[in-house]
């Protein structure tokens, strides 16, 4: 199984890009091949899908790659170290490197990992996304789905 | 020691952010507050406008973890506006999935956010070294609540499957007996964490403050996905209201300190959550949840607010058993492909559950197309705040005349707070990292 796997919140803005890309996958019914999930900001259920028949996962999560607004690069886990101070681990402090972190050294199967991070333009308390990141919505739909085709 | 601040900001391990101030100036407490910087976030006005079948999908966004209480609370108010009736299978599934929900966020809250506390670590990742099976069994019993909230609500987060007049899409047979025998083998996980609650009891901090207990109340069950509303005094006396009148006990108020809204009933702060549900419900806990509760010595009226976690543990275990029950039921029965139930009328309705943090009101208004009017949400953090300030202000004098250290002042207040396993808002998720290759 393929999983492409939506982080965030809808509530903080340009941080919903990651389960706004989820939601394109579904409506437009662009699930081959693959299970477009909507995580939210439940990292930990993660390990649910880390599975010994689990062949991929795709993360799609907003991140500051240091890019232009709207721009995204697609990385490993281990291409990157995680500058978030974690004092706590909750699902509002803590982020999807972390639960990884956690499960693997727990023993628990991980697959193929690769994140397509997209740049913020904006975190704020306020639902919406900004236009940069609206006007590229598709082109990180199918971003997505042209990476999880890849073996 | 004369003179102590405590400037915690952003507390961690809890929901969202809250601040903890403290200022003590020669052995006086001139400053003690619990404050809440969130943003308004405009769920009502954004329901507005919406047809009744969206507006659950759009409130369940309010919380990414009780997404499927504020699903179940949304649905409930639109039928009530809307005279609908559900059918005795979809009351039951709807139970299943509430008591999923409450399971996976208890153990969520008992081990990843209060467990460290207990143990002397910062969060759950220095556990995996000391505390390995203890990290393995909390990743265990997560990952059941997961699945077992997803199998009935198409997901968690979010539930896709609830629906005002029903469920759009049912479990199958086969669905149910896999739930079942993943619940069965969970058991000596379940049986386990009762035991490492046991050992980790006497840590909790001995403290009591005497306020009102909210909860729902059923007659016929220990209320979570329904009941009326009812309160619990300090001397034991009880007193219930209709859901329809949730304003009547809410008394929404606002503070200089914080941006959230507080509440008051007949005291000046009420209690919900799962040590208010214990108060209130006690005697119609499932018997093996009542031996745990026994095991622990808790039991009605318990007004210690650091207890609360150690409920969560009975409730995730009448949860579990209680669901064993229903699942049972429905393999009895069969599961029928039953049809939404269409509106009778439009006009307006209130709905509570139970979620984990406690007490959940919804009320919207609909016109004659079906289109929402109004709508309104009062969550159970907030209904908390006033009573976390209440046992600031009771906890901070007796920590100030045992003595106690500005860091142990400090471990002490931000566990008090945690033991709400408040829920305040949403935060960010996004990852700030650095290329290393």
């Amino acid at each position: 199984m393929k999983y492409i796997i939506g982080i965030g919140t809808y509530a903080m803005f340009d941080d919903s890009i990651g389960i706004r890309v989820i939601e394109n996958i579904v409506e437009n019914n662009l699930e081959k091949g693959f299970l477009a999930l909507d995580l939210s900001g439940n990292n930990l259920n993660l390990v649910s899908y880390l599975n010994s028949d689990t062949k991929k996962i795709l993360i799609v999560d907003s991140a500051d790659l240091g890019l232009p607004s709207g721009e995204f690069r697609f990385f490993t886990p281990e291409e990157v170290v995680s500058e978030k101070c974690l004092n706590g681990f909750s699902t509002h402090e803590g982020d999807v490197l972390k639960t990884l972190c956690l499960a693997r050294e727990m023993g628990y199967p991980i697959p193929k990992v690769i994140f397509l991070g997209i740049q913020a333009f904006e975190m704020k308390n306020e639902f919406g996304l900004s236009d940069v990141l609206q006007n590229n919505l598709k082109n990180y739909v199918q971003a997505a789905i042209n990476e999880i085709e890849k073996n | 020691m004369t003179n102590i601040h405590i400037d915690v900001h952003h507390l961690t391990r809890v929901e969202g952010h809250g601040n903890i101030h403290v200022d003590i100036k020669n052995k006086k407490v001139e400053k003690c507050e619990w404050r809440v910087p969130e943003a308004p976030r405009f769920f009502e006005s954004m329901v507005r406008g919406r047809h009744y079948s969206e507006v659950a999908r759009v409130v369940s966004r309010i919380c990414g973890i009780c997404s499927i209480g504020h699903t179940l609370a949304s649905v409930k108010a639109t039928e009530t506006a809307l005279g609908i009736e559900i059918t005795p299978q979809t009351k039951k599934l709807r139970r299943l999935l509430k008591h999923a929900e409450n399971f996976d966020s208890h153990v969520l809250h008992v081990y990843f956010l209060v467990a460290p506390d207990l143990l002397g670590a910062p969060s759950v990742f220095p556990l995996v070294a000391t505390h390995g099976e203890v990290v393995a069994r909390a990743l265990r019993l997560k990952r059941l609540g997961h699945e077992w909230g997803s199998m009935l609500g198409g997901r968690t987060t979010h539930p896709t499957t609830v629906l005002p007049g029903g469920f759009s899409k049912f479990p199958t047979i086969d669905e149910l007996k896999a739930l079942k025998e993943k619940m069965l083998a969970a058991v000596p996980d379940l049986l386990e964490t009762v035991k490492t609650v046991q050992a980790l009891a006497p840590k909790v901090p001995i403290f009591s403050n005497p306020t009102e207990y909210m909860a729902l109340h059923s007659n016929d069950e220990y209320a979570l996905y329904d009941g009326d509303i009812q309160t619990v005094m300090p001397d034991g006396k009880k007193e219930t209201w209709k859901v329809s009148d949730y304003k009547k006990v809410t008394n929404e108020y606002v503070v200089p300190a914080s941006t959230a809204k507080y509440s008051k009933n007949k005291m000046a702060s009420y209690a919900v959550g799962a040590l208010a549900r214990l108060n209130n419900n006690f005697a119609q806990l499932h018997p093996e949840a009542k031996k745990i509760a026994e095991l622990y010595g808790l039991k009605p009226l318990n007004s210690n607010p650091y207890m609360n976690s150690v409920a969560q543990i009975i409730e995730a275990a009448h949860s579990f058993h209680e669901s064993l029950a229903i699942i049972d039921d429905l393999l009895k029965t069969g599961i029928n492909d039953e049809e939404l139930v269409k509106p009778a009328r439009f006009g307006t309705g209130a709905g509570a559950t139970e979620v984990p943090r406690g007490i959940l009101f919804h009320e919207y208004s609909y016109d004659k197309d079906g289109i929402c009017t109004d709508g309104n949400c009062i969550i159970p953090t907030n209904q908390n705040h006033a009573n976390i300030q209440r046992d600031f202000d009771k906890l901070v004098p007796e920590l100030l005349s045992a003595n106690k250290t500005e860091k142990e002042m400090t471990l002490a207040l931000e566990m008090l707070v945690r033991s709400y396993d408040p829920c305040i808002s949403c935060s960010t998720h996004y990852l700030d990292i650095t290329f290393i290759k």
